[in-house]
Order: structure tokens, then C-alpha cells, then sequence
């Protein structure tokens, strides 16, 4: 989150997060948001034709306006007590307009014809003062009329369970992470998300999305008083895009129970020797890996300097496509926003271009881009591949990462499979600390748990473990990955980039998988 | 538009007649926000948003709940209090509720700017415009972002306090970067005043950082001695005056603490120059008058002369402590006791080591010691006999803060400015000093521009 964004929460008064969210009414009266904006008078579609015949008459070349409701529930823990129950809602609208090749953006909470009519004025002006300084018109290539609506998988509701089942849930996982001697502290929260949007556009397109996700998770600290150090062991299960199911289908309470015997266990591990290992990382770690060295750097944007100033550019510039083997000939990475349970899974991204499942790196080798309309016509290309994403009404949408997902191995290895090969490594279990640079070569990663590996076997609990490496230097030193079995989807519920920041959520799945000879640093040493 | 005070004051007393919890807290909040992002010497995204945001907390025997929304008709209103409280009928007891605080005096803060908050779209891109074409006279490749708020709120208790303020900031961050992509620079800055941020020296640093750092040279990674320049100071400790809590201290969590549930409190703990405080009145960075709950802003010294001087209370484990809650911090502002030295007197005074400007992508590594892990960015430089010899690649650092600023480590203090973080994009600012320090810890090197 953003300070700034922060810094109004803090006028306002409100918890973190509530400036984002979600609708109120209709959890207490059992009306959807949709029945009740109706009876408010609100009609999308009337709305979307004052935007974009107003947009139109301005002369410019494309329009479209958003109007969003965002709900957002989180209950938080902490041992025996609640630290926060609270439900927020946001609704509002924003139009973009494409005049004269320059964006123009303008978003109100006030949701009349009047209002958007002139919202949709102001956001002509905004592009029109900047199209007299333009050098580069953006274009965007074309994309097919649709009118659909589209709601993600899930079994229940979230908003419709019970805040009490929430809260028992929690303290009763709290029990069971301080049922080991040793345990000091447990939070634990879960948050859930429910989107719905409304897309229309100069295109024709009017597109409905209704859209759940699920994050809960919890941090168990064991604190050894007498010599000062303290140990903490986060959940290993990320967010999804599912329903309240989620609660049940993953075991949280047993996970919690093991984190803390090894929250407590951590407190006596062995500290690393630092030198080079080779290293067994399970999906709960690697998904971020994945993330921040895969994902991000084949995002299109960065490779053409459009984030120089904040997030960064890419060491993978466009000479590199069809050229690099970024990776391993056994390693495939597919960006997929139709994954089920991916966190970027949609109908449509927020400029009416369809869900899509694609390569980025086939056999090891570099071959494609995540790319929007804008950035596809830049580059030459004739369609998007559906990236475009705002994170509110009153953010202008823009080219975020869809899910980016590690295939598993054609056979059926295990997790023991990869460990025999192991004579002397580590085994990391959850994301950790996390550190990389702006364009994306340099890394560096720490974990929840690590277990030393000696001649093919998992040995003792270490501590104090990072590695460091060069992105393609450690995707090369891949020589094992695990089968459909151990595929498991971790995921981030707030990425942020862009300015001003924005948040995505994005799942990144991968089996187990085994690399050589890693450089790792002990952290509690200079 | 932003809220009046009376507009402010009129909802909440409109909420607060809605409640019939024993007790609760209200804010309402009104933003004006606008931004232009240019790249590669073109203009890419701009916009703006107008919002309203309305929290209610409210307690019923001494049980909890929380409900906001940016709808502000009186069934919204009515339905976010009704919610609040039927989440906490079915919450358990807060243990750790305090009961809001009645009628406070505050000491006006002035840190709004009208025309900072109602920014003129076609002086914001004609101003954008002069940043690129300096960019483009200089031949390189410029890339950056504007931003304007204004923000005006009002927060009221149940028990009769009430407090409304205004803020506003604008900031300009501009990237340079050469065009074949070997070289970088960055410079940032922010001012609740449009009149007062001075855009062309934004342009101008970075466009001669790009140009400064071209033609870097491989350093092997290890301990050097560094002149960090204010940006990278903030980078690295841009919220250090918010990390001083004393629960996680006391409860064996913090870098502050002791074996033992003891904490440093009363140690020297930094070079014995070194202060670090709040203050809500500082012309260059004016805070908020109201810390935390509502209780009335005070200045407050948490480190002097080096000594841990204090640790920052809530309501609720002051009680426990029998201690008083702590009126801040509400800004972040460190200073020598000390004459301040300009960073080019540092420069001469240094035998070997490195000048940079800015840092990125910090995480925290091990909190027992504040270490942190990130990165050099945009500009490092090899510095020789008290003269800048080359520009350097870049570094990834493993650093504890607590040994960045330990007594004896920590060889000169430069003077204060006013300084956002780059990671924070410039919508918070603090007033930090460059600092000279004998060791810091690169741990790898970085092929990155």
C-alpha cells in the first residue's frame, strides 16, 4: 500500500484497506448490490452510453468507463482475543479516453448521469492539456465486441458466512499453533474479496465480472526470552480465488499446529554455514521466486522502459525474444488468467480483452510478453493478450501480470525423488524475506523453514538461510522438477506496481523443484 | 471537492446520532488526487479521482466493530452504523478496548495548500513538458511521475471529541536513463506547497546523476565507507521515528529489545550526535495534530544525543504499563547536535569509498538487528582522496540498521531536508540528513541500470 493512500486512511480514521471496498446494504438486508443499485436508480448501461457518447462528441478516438463495486471483509486475531472484525465497501466509476494519442483519466465515487457526464469531460480535458506536449500517440489494436458477464469458481460465498464462524475458525486455529510448549504469539486473519465489475466501451463491449478471493493466514512467534532471539513461522498455504471452501480444503489448523513446534524449533536449528548448496524448494517458497524474477521481468512495460521511474525495466529486451534460454530445456512457464483458483483469473481483463493461456518460456527458451492494447501495438503485434487491470474505479487501468505458472514434470517425481539426488543441500519450505532489483537480474530470498539435506536424506532444521543468485544463472541450474503431484498455486493478494501504486493479486502454481549449487548467506552474520 | 469543516462536522454528528453502541469513533475523509506519469520522453497515463471515505467503530460492552463506505447518503450511513454494530454484537470482547476520548485541544497544524490540491492540469503538463525537454536537450531518456493531493477529514467520538484537518503534497520524481541503457539517475521531491517544490532542480539532478554515472566500473562487494545522500537516507529510514513501539520491545520482539523483557531504554544506542524526533509544528514538515486515537500531537524526542530516550506507548499497554500513551510520533525528522557538513565536504574529507543516492527494493531480513537487504540504484560512485574518481555497478546490500547508526560507525552528519522515499513514490516525506558512515555491507554486485 502506498503512504499516501495510507496517509487519507489516517484522516479518515478508518483500518488499512478500507479506502479499496465493499458494499454494505445488501449483507444486511440480503439484496445484491446490483438489485439495490437498480433500485437506486442506478443503470449501468445508461450510464456507460452518457460516458461514451459525451467521450465521443469530444472527438476522441476511444473510451470507456468502469463502475465497480469492491467489498472487503477481514477479521484478525491475535491468541485468544480479536484484534479486528471489519467490512468496508467502495463504489464509484472512472472513465479513460484516448484523444489525439494521449490517456486521459477521471474517477468520482458520485454515481449519477450528471456526475459522469462531467467526470467524462474532465478526463478529455486531462488528455487534451497533455496531447498539446505529445510525442509518442499510443495506439491499441483491435479487440472484439462482447457483451457477457463471466463469475469466478467458487462453492461459498464468503461474505455470506457467519462473522462468528470466521472468529471460532481463527481462535480455534490460535489453539492449536499454541498447543507446543514454547510458543509465545499467534496472529491470524483471514480477508476476503468480492469484485463487481461493469466494463463498457467505444468497442461496443459491455461486460459484467463478479469476482471472490480468499486470504487467510497466520504467523506463529516463538520468543526465547533469556538470550533475547525470537522466531516466527508464517502460514505456507496463499491466497486463492475461491470461496469459504477454502477454509476446509486445506488443513490450516494442522499447519498451524506444525508451525509451532517449528516456530519453537527454530529457536535451536543449526545455524547455515554459508557457501553453495544445491537447493529443494517446495512450491510454498518457489511460487514467489517465480514471481518476482519470471513474472515480472516478461512484463512487456517494463521491457520498454514505460516503469523506468518506480518498479524498473527488464534485463530481457526485445533482441533477447526466441534468443534467450532463460531457463533449463526441462522448465516451461505459462502465463494463464483461465487457471482455476488463480487469483488473476477473469472473463475479460479490464479493456474487453478475453482470458487467455500462453507460453513465456517454452523449453527453457524466452518466446513472449504479457502484453495490453496499448503495448501490443507498439510492439507490432495484432491482439492483447488480455493484461490490463485497475485495482479501483478510481485507478486507470494498466498492464499488470496475469497468473505465471512453473509446468510440472512429464513423470511422476517426488519430493523424496528430488532429495535423493541431494548430497549436500536445503530443503525450504514458504516465502520468506524477499529482495530483487529493477531489473530483475540480482536476488535474494529467505523462507519459513529449512531442513539440511546430507546425502540424500533430510537432516536437521536450520536457520538463519537466504540464497542469492542471477536469474538465469539459477533457472539454468534446474535439474529436477517434481510431477502433477506435488503441483501446488501460491500466490500474492497485493502486488504493487505502477504510479500511483496499485495492487494485484496473482497466483503462480510450480511442483517441487531442485537446483545446483545456489549461493546462500547465513542472515544473522555480517 | 473537499470537505468544509462544517461539512466534516455535519456527518459525523449525523453518524453519531445513529449509534447506539456505548461507544464509538467516526472519521470521514474527502480526497482530490491527481497524477501524470510520462516514459521515454512521452506522456503515458494521467488522471484523477475525487472520493469520500466514512469509518465507524463502534464498542458494545466492550466488544468490537468496524464498518466503512464511500457512500454518503443518509440510508448508507445509517446502514455502515448498523453494521458496525451488529459485527460487534457477534465479536467477543476487545480486551484491549480503551474508551475513545472526550473534547481535546489541538494546536493548529499548517500543512494545506489550495493550489496544491486544485493543480492546474495545463501548468502540470506544460511543467512536464520543460521536464522532457530537458531530457531531451541532454539526450537522455527521461521517465517520472507527478502527483497532487489534497485530503480534508474530520474525526469525533461518542464521549465529544472532535478534530478536522487538511493536508496536501505534491511530488515530482524523474528517472533519467542514457539511451543505451548503461546509465541511470533519479531525483525526487515533495512540498505541501506547489509553489515550493522546484521541478527543474528534480530534472536537472537526475538528468546530470545519468549522465555522472555512465561508464561504471566492476567494485568487488564487501564493507566500504559511504557518504549516503538524504534520498538514500530516506530510503532506508524513512519511517525509523515510526518503528520505536514499546509493546514489541517489551514483549522480546523489536531491535529495542533485552533479554529478559528488558529493552534498551536509557542505552546509548547511536553515535552520540544522532537525534531522532517528531515534531507536528516543523515548518518544512508539518504533521498531524492528532496522534494516535485523537490524543493532541506533541513533540516527542525518541532518540538524544544517541541515548534511547523513549518508546512509543498505545492507550492500551500504557495502561497495562501504567505509563503514558505516547502523543506521537506524527512525523520522522533525525538531526545532529551537531554543526551540519555538506556532502561535498564529506567528499573531500574521504580517503576511499563510495557516494550514492538512493536505494531500492528493502525488505527486512532479521528484525532482531533491523537488517536489512535491498539495492543501489541509479547512481554509485568511487570516490578517492576527497574526489569522486568513477561511477561504480551497482551493489546488493545485507545492512542492520542498528549498526548503520552505532556509536562509532558513524563518521559525519549533513544537514536535514525535506525527503520522501523512493519506494513510497514521494507521498510521504521526512527531513533526514546525508550521513558519512566507516562500514557498510555490500554484500553481492548487481548487473542492473
Amino acid at each position: 500500500m502506498t503512504t499516501s493512500r495510507r496517509d487519507f486512511l489516517k484522516t479518515a480514521g478508518v483500518a488499512a484497506g478500507a479506502l479499496s471496498i465493499a458494499s454494505l446494504p445488501s449483507w444486511l438486508t440480503s439484496v445484491t448490490a446490483a438489485e439495490e443499485e437498480a433500485a437506486n436508480g442506478i443503470d449501468k448501461n445508461a450510464l456507460a452510453d452518457v460516458a461514451l457518447n459525451t467521450a465521443r462528441k469530444l472527438g476522441v478516438t476511444y473510451a470507456d468507463i468502469r463502475i465497480n463495486r469492491y467489498r472487503n471483509e477481514f477479521v484478525g486475531t491475535r491468541e485468544q482475543q480479536v484484534q479486528n472484525v471489519s467490512r468496508a465497501q467502495s463504489f464509484g466509476f472512472g472513465v479513460r479516453v484516448l484523444y489525439k494519442g494521449t490517456w486521459g483519466f477521471a474517477s468520482s465515487r458520485s454515481v449519477t448521469a450528471d456526475d459522469v457526464k462531467r467526470i467524462t469531460q474532465q478526463a478529455v480535458e486531462i488528455a487534451k492539456a497533455n496531447s498539446v506536449y505529445q510525442r509518442k500517440r499510443i495506439a491499441l489494436v483491435p479487440v472484439e465486441k462482447v457483451v457477457t458477464s463471466w463469475k469466478s469458481s467458487f462453492e461459498r460465498d464468503p461474505f455470506d458466512v457467519s462473522i462468528d464462524d470466521k472468529i471460532q475458525f481463527l481462535l480455534s486455529l490460535n489453539d492449536s499453533a499454541m498447543k507446543t510448549k514454547g510458543v509465545s504469539f499467534v496472529n491470524s486473519f483471514m480477508g476476503f474479496v468480492n469484485e463487481q465489475k461493469f466494463y463498457a466501451s467505444t468497442d461496443g463491449s459491455r461486460i459484467e465480472q463478479y469476482i471472490v478471493r480468499a486470504n487467510p493466514s497466520f504467523t506463529v512467534t516463538a520468543v526465547n526470552r533469556a538470550n533475547g532471539d525470537f522466531q516466527t513461522r508464517s502460514a505456507l498455504g496463499g491466497p486463492q480465488q475461491m470461496g469459504y471452501e477454502y477454509l476446509d480444503k486445506h488443513n490450516w489448523k494442522q499447519e498451524a499446529q506444525r508451525a509451532g513446534e517449528e516456530a519453537v524449533m527454530k529457536l535451536s536449528a543449526k545455524a547455515i554455514e554459508p557457501g553453495k548448496y544445491d537447493l529443494v524448494l517446495h512450491p510454498s517458497h518457489l511460487w514467489l521466486t517465480i514471481h518476482e524474477s519470471v513474472g515480472h521481468p516478461t512484463e512487456l512495460d517494463r521491457s520498454l522502459w514505460m516503469e523506468a521511474n518506480y518498479a524498473g525495466t527488464s534485463f530481457l529486451t526485445q533482441d533477447k525474444l526466441g534468443k534467450l534460454q532463460f531457463a533449463s530445456k526441462i522448465m516451461n512457464f505459462v502465463a494463464d488468467r483461465t487457471q482455476p483458483a488463480g487469483l488473476a483469473t477473469v472473463g475479460y481483463d479490464d479493456e474487453g480483452v478475453p482470458g487467455q493461456r500462453w507460453h513465456l518460456i517454452k523449453d527453457g527458451l524466452f518466446v513472449d510478453w504479457q502484453t495490453t492494447r496499448d503495448l501490443a501495438a507498439m510492439t507490432g503485434q495484432k491482439k492483447s493478450y488480455g493484461c490490463n487491470h485497475g485495482d479501483s474505479w478510481g485507478s486507470i487501468s494498466f498492464p499488470r501480470m496475469p497468473n505465471v505458472s512453473l509446468q510440472p514434470g512429464p513423470n511422476n517425481t517426488t519430493l523424496d525423488d528430488l532429495i535423493a539426488g541431494v548430497e549436500n543441500g536445503i530443503l525450504i519450505y514458504g516465502d520468506g524475506s524477499y529482495s530483487i532489483d529493477q531489473q530483475r537480474y540480482n536476488f535474494q530470498f529467505g523462507g519459513q523453514v529449512f531442513w539440511e539435506i546430507k546425502n540424500g536424506k533430510r537432516g536437521e532444521m536450520l536457520r538463519d538461510v537466504a540464497y542469492q543468485s542471477r536469474t538465469t544463472d539459477f533457472w539454468n541450474s534446474c535439474d529436477g522438477l517434481g510431477g502433477q503431484a506435488t503441483y501446488e498455486l501460491g500466490g500474492s493478494f497485493n502486488d504493487g506496481k505502477g504510479e500511483p501504486g496499485q495492487s494485484n493479486a496473482v497466483s503462480h502454481g510450480c511442483p517441487v523443484a531442485r537446483f545446483r549449487q545456489v549461493n546462500v548467506l547465513n542472515t544473522a552474520r555480517k | 471537492m473537499l470537505f468544509t469543516e462544517n461539512e466534516a462536522r455535519a456527518i459525523c454528528e449525523k453518524l453519531l446520532s445513529y449509534v447506539k453502541a456505548d461507544d464509538a469513533a467516526v472519521g470521514v475523509g474527502s480526497e482530490n488526487y491527481g497524477h501524470l506519469r510520462f516514459a521515454s520522453n512521452a506522456f503515458t497515463t494521467s488522471g484523477s479521482r475525487e472520493n469520500v471515505n466514512v469509518g465507524v467503530t463502534v464498542w458494545i460492552d466492550k466488544k468490537r466493530g468496524a464498518a466503512s463506505t464511500n457512500e454518503i447518503d443518509d440510508e448508507s450511513l445509517k446502514a455502515t452504523v448498523a453494521l458496525a454494530e451488529q459485527l460487534a454484537r457477534i465479536s467477543p470482547v476487545d480486551r484491549e478496548y480503551m474508551p475513545t476520548l472526550g473534547k481535546q485541544t489541538y494546536k493548529p497544524v499548517n500543512g494545506y495548500v489550495d493550489a496544491t490540491s486544485n493543480i492546474s492540469v495545463t501548468a502540470r503538463a506544460k511543467t512536464i513538458n520543460d521536464v522532457i525537454t530537458a531530457c531531451e536537450k541532454s539526450k537522455v531518456v527521461g521517465a517520472g511521475f507527478h502527483q497532487a493531493r489534497g485530503s480534508a477529514g474530520a474525526n469525533a467520538t461518542k464521549n465529544g471529541n472532535f478534530i478536522y484537518e487538511r493536508s496536501s503534497l505534491v511530488s515530482l520524481a524523474t528517472t533519467a536513463r542514457t539511451p543505451d541503457g548503461t546509465s541511470s539517475g533519479y531525483f525526487l521531491r515533495n512540498h505541501y506547497d506547489v509553489g515550493k517544490l522546484d521541478t527543474g532542480r528534480v530534472a536537472n539532478e537526475a538528468i546530470r546523476k545519468a549522465l555522472d554515472a555512465r561508464n561504471p566500473r566492476v567494485l568487488e562487494p564487501g564493507a566500504y565507507p559511504v557518504i549516503l545522500e538524504p534520498q538514500a537516507v530516506a530510503d532506508l529510514l524513512g519511517f525509523f521515528a515510526f518503528s520505536f513501539d514499546a509493546r514489541s520491545a517489551e514483549e522480546g520482539r523489536s531491535p529495542f529489545s533485552l533479554p529478559g523483557g528488558k529493552t534498551k531504554l536509557g542505552e546509548k544506542i547511536f553515535d552520540e550526535r544522532i537525534n531522532v524526533y517528531s515534531d507536528p509544528w516543523h515548518p518544512d514538515l508539518p504533521g498531524s495534530q492528532s496522534a494516535q486515537a485523537g490524543l493532541p500531537a506533541q513533540k516527542i524526542t525518541l532518540v538524544r544525543n544517541g541515548v534511547l530516550e523513549n518508546l512509543v506507548y498505545s492507550r492500551f499497554w500504557a495502561k497495562q504499563k501504567g505509563k503514558e500513551p505516547t502523543p506521537g510520533p506524527v512525523n520522522s525528522i533525525m538531526e545532529s547536535s551537531q554543526p551540519p557538513i555538506a556532502v561535498e565536504d564529506m567528499i573531500k574529507s574521504m580517503d576511499r569509498g563510495l557516494l550514492l543516492g538512493r536505494f531500492w527494493y528493502i525488505r527486512g531480513v532479521d528484525p532482531r538487528t533491523a537488517l536489512q537487504t535491498g539495492l543501489t540504484r541509479d547512481g554509485i560512485w568511487y570516490i578517492e582522496n576527497g574526489k569522486i574518481q568513477y561511477a561504480v555497478k551497482n551493489f546488493r546490500f545485507n545492512q542492520s540498521l542498528m549498526e548503520l547508526l552505532a556509536p562509532g560507525n558513524v563518521d559525519m552528519i549533513g544537514k536535514a531536508e525535506r525527503v520522501g522515499s523512493s519506494e513510497g513514490q514521494g507521498g510521504n516525506a521526512s527531513l533526514l540528513p546525508a550521513l558519512k558512515v566507516k562500514a557498510f555491507h555490500f554484500t553481492s554486485q548487481s548487473e542492473a541500470v
